[in-house]
């Protein structure tokens, strides 16, 4: 029985992880699934975002669950202005150019960061930190990581319509289906995808800042979610919105039951191996329709 | 223009054999051992990223796969040339591997399974303990006992060189002319009748057992290594950095790129200390908004050009041009 509860409770740790996983992987199913523009600075750009809420929290002692609102606006506008000044210059041009600029943007904000802020590592304390709630004598689930969950479904949902059922959604989707025909039906290019940027950023942002409490903030923490959120686009299916939030949520609970099992050392590893297994086995994803 | 590459070649090559005369200070054999190191590993990256245009940002896998095959072969006996021979065949495995699916990708998604590959074998350096000592290390034998730092200069003079005359060879031969067509536009090449796959493939291997090379001697110079040192992203950004920055599919790109970036990181390392890769973020963003075709790419374009309005009826050198 004793293994059963380890399990569940593996399984539901996983979950509320894999809703942030599933927040940060809609952001980039929109940039790159979606608008096809390939973010190697995603990861880098939460980093921004958790960098952002520990700020605000220091300086003006603000809880990072409120805090995050903010953060998601500075991202915003952010992601905004990078796409106006960096990315709309090479748009159309190839995969590889994007992928170099990114890279380089990355780069830049981590160690510029790391130049601004030192590389030691920092941590805030906030009450809730060791607040849990307990279940039957067996589950017990972190109080941070139930609000960070609960937020995440709220903006992963709203996300979603704003993509499927939204004006905007729609014109980010026509430019996915056919960048030439997109502006001849009066759809402004440069601007959707500078929103859509914009936003797909800030839900990294977002996610930065609910992790603040429970992660510990360095320069390089956003590295490993650059490659996850790639590895979710492609295990929901290019251009499949609600198929990389699933697939963060599986991404999650797969680490977690890798940690239970194999070690916590593996677990990324798990998610690269299950990133190759799709591109080469699979390469629509689990909800995709286009072809990778 | 070929004829004049390769004496550039030779001449560079008999100066750097002659660089030992003049330098006396370890430090700066070590500086230089960088230089020519990155530019055989920037030329042994173009063969794949540059004249077959397959963007690989894991080739920390193959550099690693030499410098941890040394460190292993010869921890279970073997002698150190020999070992690092076998470790140049595990890189070409690994290679053959990795090359077999992810070639069949193209675009973003061959780059991020480069990358997935090399990280899947940097965490497998770091978790599997008992074989690579994990995050702990291993020993490195020396490859060169005697005047040390200058032998590992000249050995990696030696192993720019060859991968240089690789690279002529490959510029000029059918399968170079294959490599390009395939980069240039991959459908049509198929239609042509060129085996893309194998093409591809041949210069995957071809790259990675320079790579591993590179690998060995960098991890036998520390003497001892640790995996997110040399099986890191870190690795395979810069190498690509280099021969992007001197200009992809040029033979000399990687030489002249790799004497920048080195310098400018050997210069901001002092400078910035562990920051120094912000330089390679602003020389990226630099090359792909203002040097798209690198440097030694853009200045033959711009001297072709000029040549052209003098002699209008220059042959044109089909494919010779930098990457996209």
């Amino acid at each position: 029985m004793d293994t059963f509860f380890a399990a569940l409770q593996a399984i539901l740790n996983g979950l509320l992880t894999g809703a942030l996983y599933a927040l940060i992987g809609m952001g980039m199913a929109l940039i790159f699934g979606v608008m096809r523009i390939v973010n190697f600075a995603h990861g880098a750009f939460l980093m921004l975002g958790m960098y952002a809420t520990y700020l605000l929290f220091q300086g003006t002692g603000i809880n990072p669950y409120f805090g995050f609102l903010a953060t998601g606006i500075i991202l915003f506008l952010f992601g905004y202005g990078v796409y106006w000044a960096l990315l709309r210059p090479i748009r159309g041009e190839s995969d590889f150019k994007q992928i170099l600029l990114t890279l380089g943007l990355g780069l830049i904000f981590t160690d510029g960061i790391q130049l601004l802020f030192g590389a030691d590592y920092h941590q805030i304390n906030i009450p809730l930190l060791s607040t849990n709630l307990h279940w039957g004598a067996q589950i017990s689930l972190n109080a941070p990581w139930l609000i960070s969950f609960g937020i995440a479904l709220v903006l992963g949902v709203a996300l979603y319509f704003l993509v499927m059922h939204t004006k905007l959604g729609r014109a980010a989707r026509a430019i996915a289906q056919n960048r030439y025909a997109a502006p001849l039906m009066g759809i402004n290019i440069h601007r959707v995808q500078a929103v859509s940027f914009g936003i797909g950023v800030a839900a990294a942002g977002v996610a930065g800042g609910l992790l603040l409490p429970v992660f510990y903030l360095y320069p390089g923490v956003g590295d490993q979610f650059t490659l996850k959120s790639f590895v979710m686009v492609v295990l929901g299916g290019m251009g499949s919105i609600q198929g990389a939030a699933v697939a963060g949520l599986v991404l999650g609970v797969v680490e977690s039951l890798t940690s239970l099992y194999w070690g916590n050392q593996w677990a990324l590893a798990v998610d690269f191996v299950i990133f190759l297994l799709v591109l080469s086995l699979r390469p629509s994803g689990m909800f995709g329709s286009q072809r990778v | 223009m070929r004829r004049a590459h390769v004496l550039i070649g030779v001449l560079g090559l008999v100066l750097s054999l002659l660089v030992p005369l003049v330098v006396r200070s370890d430090y700066t054999f070590q500086v230089l051992f960088r230089i020519f190191l990155f530019a055989a590993l920037g030329l042994a990256w173009n063969l794949v990223g540059g004249y077959a245009g397959q963007l690989s940002l894991g080739h920390a896998a193959y550099f690693g796969a030499g410098a941890y095959g040394l460190a292993l072969f010869s921890k279970a006996g073997m002698p150190a040339w020999p070992a690092l021979l076998l470790a140049v065949l595990l890189a070409v495995l690994f290679a053959a591997l990795i090359g077999g699916v992810s070639f069949r990708l193209r675009g973003p998604y061959f780059a991020l399974a480069t990358i997935a590959f090399a990280e899947v074998l940097r965490l497998m350096a770091k978790n599997l303990v008992g074989l690579t000592g994990g995050d702990v290390g291993v020993q490195v034998p020396a490859l060169f006992t005697q005047a040390f730092n200058r032998s590992f200069y000249l050995a990696s003079v030696v192993l720019a060189a060859v991968a240089f005359s690789i690279t002529v060879w490959v510029s000029r031969s059918r399968f170079g002319y294959y490599l390009m067509a395939i980069r240039e536009d991959e459908d049509t090449a198929l239609s042509v009748g060129i085996n893309a796959a194998r093409c591809k493939l041949w210069a995957l291997l071809i790259s990675a057992a320079l790579t591993a090379l590179g690998g060995g001697l960098y991890g036998s110079l520390f003497l001892y290594i640790v995996p997110d040192q040399v099986v890191s992203i870190t690795i395979s950004n810069e190498i690509a950095i280099v021969a992007m920055l001197g200009g992809a599919g040029t033979l000399l790109g990687p030489l002249v790129g790799s004497v920048i970036l080195e310098t400018a990181a050997e210069l901001f390392k002092n400078l910035f200390q562990e920051a120094h890769l912000l330089i390679y973020g602003v020389l990226l963003i630099v090359v792909v908004l203002f040097v798209p075709e690198g440097i030694v790419g853009t200045l033959t374009n711009r001297l072709r050009r000029r040549r052209a309005v003098v002699v209008p009826a220059v042959k044109a050198q089909a494919g010779s041009t930098a990457s996209e």
